[in-house]
C-alpha cells in the first residue's frame, strides 16, 4: 500500500483537474497582459478609492494600478481562491461521503489498511491537485513580470502557498463533515457555508469597524487578506494554516474511524 | 480449530429498525456456508459489521479468530469480498480495476486474476459504465477471488449472472474450498444455496431462524400426505392428532402437512376406506418459504 489509493483518485480526477488548471492559467495570462493597460490608470484609482466597501469587498488595498492592487483585486483575493475552494470543496465532499453514496467507497475500505491511512491518502490526492493549481497560477503570475508586474517571486510564490493552504484548510473541513454525517450534501454545504463566511468577514474587515475583531477567525485573513501579495506571508500566517489544516485532519480522521459505511 | 466466522448477540440498528438482533452464528472453516434471507433480512448488515465496514451497537464477532473492531486490517488482508450492488469506477476498465486492486493488496503477480478473468469471460477492456451488471459482476468476482484468500466474503454473488456463468461459480466456489477455503455467501437463491451449500443459516428481519446442514434441514422439512377415500371425510377428522395440519380438503380428497408421527395418520387414513395415499417432503423451497412467512422468533439451538 504506498499512495494506490492517492493515486486512484488522482487518475480518476484527472480531466477536471486538467480543466481547472488550464481555465486558470488562461484567466491568470489574461490578467496580468493586461496589467500595462491599466498601470497609469490614475481614474481607477479615484474609483476604487471613492468607495472603500467596494474596494474591500474586490481585496484591493492601496491603489489597484499597482502590481499588488492589481494582482489581488483580479486573482488573489477573489478568483484565485474561489477556483482553489471549488476544486478543494468538491473532492473533500466526494472523497468520503460521496464515494460511499455511490458504493466505491466499500472496495477502498476493504483493502487491508487502516482508515486513518485511508484519509492520509485523500489528503494527498487533495493536496497534490490544489498544489497544481497553486503552482499553474504562481508560473503565470511569475511570467506576467515580463508585462511590467514588479511583485517579487518570493510575495508571488508564498502567497501562492498560502491559497493552496487556505483551499486544503477548507478541503480538509469539508472531509471532516462528510465523514461525520456520511452526506456529500452536507459536507459541501458545511464548507462552503464556512469559506463564505471566511471571505465575507476577510474581505469587509477593512471597510466595517464592528466586522474587524472577527477577521482573525478567518482564513482569507491569514493567507490573502492581510496584503500578504505586498508584505508575503509570516510566519504567523503559515502557522495558523498549517495548524488549522492538521486540526481539520485529524477531525476527518476521528470522524471516519466511527463512520459506518454503505 | 478457530471458527472462520462466529458471532455472539451480533445487534445493529438504524433508528428504529433492528437490522440485526442478537445474531448467533458459527462458520466452521472450509465449507460452504449460505446465509440466506429476503431482501432486507440483514444478511449485508451482518457481513459489512464482520468486516469492520459498519460498528455493531452490541455483542461480538470474530472473523478468522480476530475482532473486526480491532484487527481489521489483518481480517483484510487475509479475506475476498465482493460487496453486494458492487459499484465500479465508471471511466476505468476491468483491467485497470484489476490491476489497482492486486496494487492496493500487495498482491504479486497478476496470472490469477488473468486465469479467473478467461474463466468468467469478463470484459477487461471497457470502462465500466459501459459494462452490463453482469460483466460487472464478473469483475467484482476476479478481485474477490484473485488473492486466493482464506475465507471469501461474498454479497449476492451470482446477481446479474447467466446460468452459464453460475455454474461456473458454483464450480469455483467448490474449487477453492477443496483447497481449504470458507465461503460465506449471502444469497436469497434457493436453487443455488441447494447445490452448493454445505450449510445454512436462514436469518429474516435480523434474527437467525435456523442452521442447519442442507440434509437436514431436508430431513426436518414437513412431510405432505395426500389421500383419496372411496367417499367424502370430514375436514376435523384428524383434528386429535399432533403435528398434523390439513392443508386442504376437497371432499374426497384431503392434503396433510405433518411434522409428528406418521403411525396414527396413517391409522386414521386407513380407517376410512382410502383410494390412494401418497407422502413426500416438503421442498426446501417450500420450507424456505414457510422460514419466510413466518413471525420471525429466534432459533433454540445452533448446531454446527
Amino acid at each position: 500500500m504506498h499512495a494506490d489509493i492517492a493515486r486512484l483518485d488522482i487518475t480518476n480526477r484527472r480531466r477536471s483537474l486538467i480543466g481547472y488548471c488550464l481555465g486558470m492559467a488562461v484567466y491568470a495570462l489574461v490578467v496580468v497582459a493586461m496589467y500595462p493597460a491599466f498601470k497609469t490608470s490614475t481614474s481607477l484609482d479615484k474609483l476604487i478609492q471613492s468607495d472603500s466597501t467596494a474596494a474591500a469587498l474586490l481585496g484591493v488595498t492601496g491603489r489597484i494600478s499597482s502590481s499588488g492592487g492589481w494582482l489581488n483585486g483580479n486573482i488573489y483575493a477573489n478568483f484565485f481562491p474561489l477556483i482553489m475552494l471549488l476544486l478543494t470543496i468538491g473532492y473533500g465532499a466526494a472523497c468520503l461521503a460521496g464515494q460511499d453514496e455511490d458504493g466505491t467507497l466499500s472496495l477502498v475500505a476493504a483493502l487491508p489498511v487502516r482508515r486513518a491511512i485511508i484519509v492520509a491518502q485523500k489528503a494527498v490526492a487533495m493536496a497534490a491537485q490544489a498544489a497544481l493549481l497553486a503552482v499553474t497560477v504562481a508560473v503565470l503570475v511569475v511570467i506576467g513580470r515580463s508585462f511590467q508586474l514588479d511583485t517579487t517571486v518570493a510575495n508571488v510564490a508564498s502567497t501562492s502557498a498560502a491559497v493552496f493552504l487556505m483551499g486544503l484548510n477548507f478541503g480538509l473541513i469539508t472531509m471532516a463533515a462528510g465523514a461525520l454525517t456520511g452526506r456529500r450534501g452536507a459536507a459541501v454545504g458545511a464548507g462552503t457555508a464556512l469559506a463564505a463566511a471566511s471571505y465575507l468577514v476577510s474581505s469587509l474587515a477593512p471597510a466595517v469597524p464592528w466586522i474587524q475583531p472577527a477577521r482573525y477567525a478567518s482564513l482569507f485573513y491569514w493567507s490573502v487578506g492581510n496584503s500578504q501579495i505586498n508584505q508575503g506571508v509570516s510566519p504567523s500566517d503559515y502557522a495558523v494554516l498549517i495548524i488549522t489544516g492538521l486540526c481539520a485532519l485529524a477531525c476527518a480522521i476521528l470522524a471516519f474511524r466511527r463512520l459506518d459505511l454503505h | 480449530m478457530t471458527a472462520a466466522i462466529e458471532t455472539a448477540g451480533l445487534s445493529k440498528s438504524y433508528g428504529p429498525t433492528h437490522a440485526v438482533a442478537g445474531l448467533d452464528l458459527v462458520v466452521e472453516p472450509g465449507q460452504v456456508f449460505a446465509f440466506l434471507g429476503p431482501n432486507g433480512a440483514g444478511k449485508t448488515t451482518t457481513i459489512r459489521m464482520l468486516l469492520a465496514l459498519q460498528r455493531p451497537d452490541s455483542g461480538r464477532a470474530a472473523v478468522l479468530g480476530l475482532d473486526p473492531g480491532r484487527d481489521s486490517t489483518a481480517i483484510h488482508r487475509r479475506i475476498g469480498y465482493l460487496p453486494g450492488d458492487l459499484a465500479l469506477y465508471p471511466r476505468m476498465t476491468g483491467r485497470q480495476h484489476i490491476s489497482w486492486y492486486a496494487r492496493a493488496r500487495g498482491l504479486g503477480g497478476l496470472s490469477e486474476a488473468r486465469a479467473l478473468a478467461e474463466r468468467f469471460d469478463a470484459v477487461l477492456d471497457r470502462p465500466a459504465r459501459e459494462l452490463s451488471t453482469g460483466n460487472r459482476q464478473k469483475i467484482g468476482l476476479v478481485m474477490a477471488f484473485m488473492s486466493q484468500p482464506e475465507l471469501l466474503i461474498l454479497d449476492e454473488p451470482t446477481s446479474g449472472l447467466d446460468p452459464l456463468m453460475r455454474s461456473e461459480f458454483a464450480r469455483l466456489a467448490r474449487e477453492v474450498v477443496a483447497q481449504g477455503t470458507t465461503v460465506f455467501w449471502s444469497s436469497h437463491e434457493l436453487d443455488e444455496v441447494q447445490r452448493l451449500a454445505d450449510r445454512v443459516a436462514i436469518i429474516k428481519q435480523g434474527r437467525l431462524l435456523t442452521t442447519q446442514t442442507i440434509e437436514s434441514l431436508r430431513e426436518s422439512a414437513p412431510l405432505t400426505v395426500q389421500a383419496r377415500f372411496t367417499r367424502p371425510i370430514a375436514s376435523d377428522l384428524f383434528a386429535g392428532l399432533d403435528g398434523v395440519s390439513v392443508t386442504s380438503c376437497d371432499g374426497t380428497a384431503v392434503q396433510l402437512e405433518v411434522t409428528g408421527a406418521i403411525g396414527p395418520v396413517l391409522g386414521v387414513i386407513a380407517g376410512q376406506d382410502p383410494v390412494d395415499v401418497t407422502s413426500r417432503h416438503a421442498d426446501l423451497d417450500e420450507l424456505f418459504l414457510a422460514y419466510y412467512r413466518e413471525p420471525a422468533t429466534p432459533e433454540s439451538s445452533h448446531a454446527r
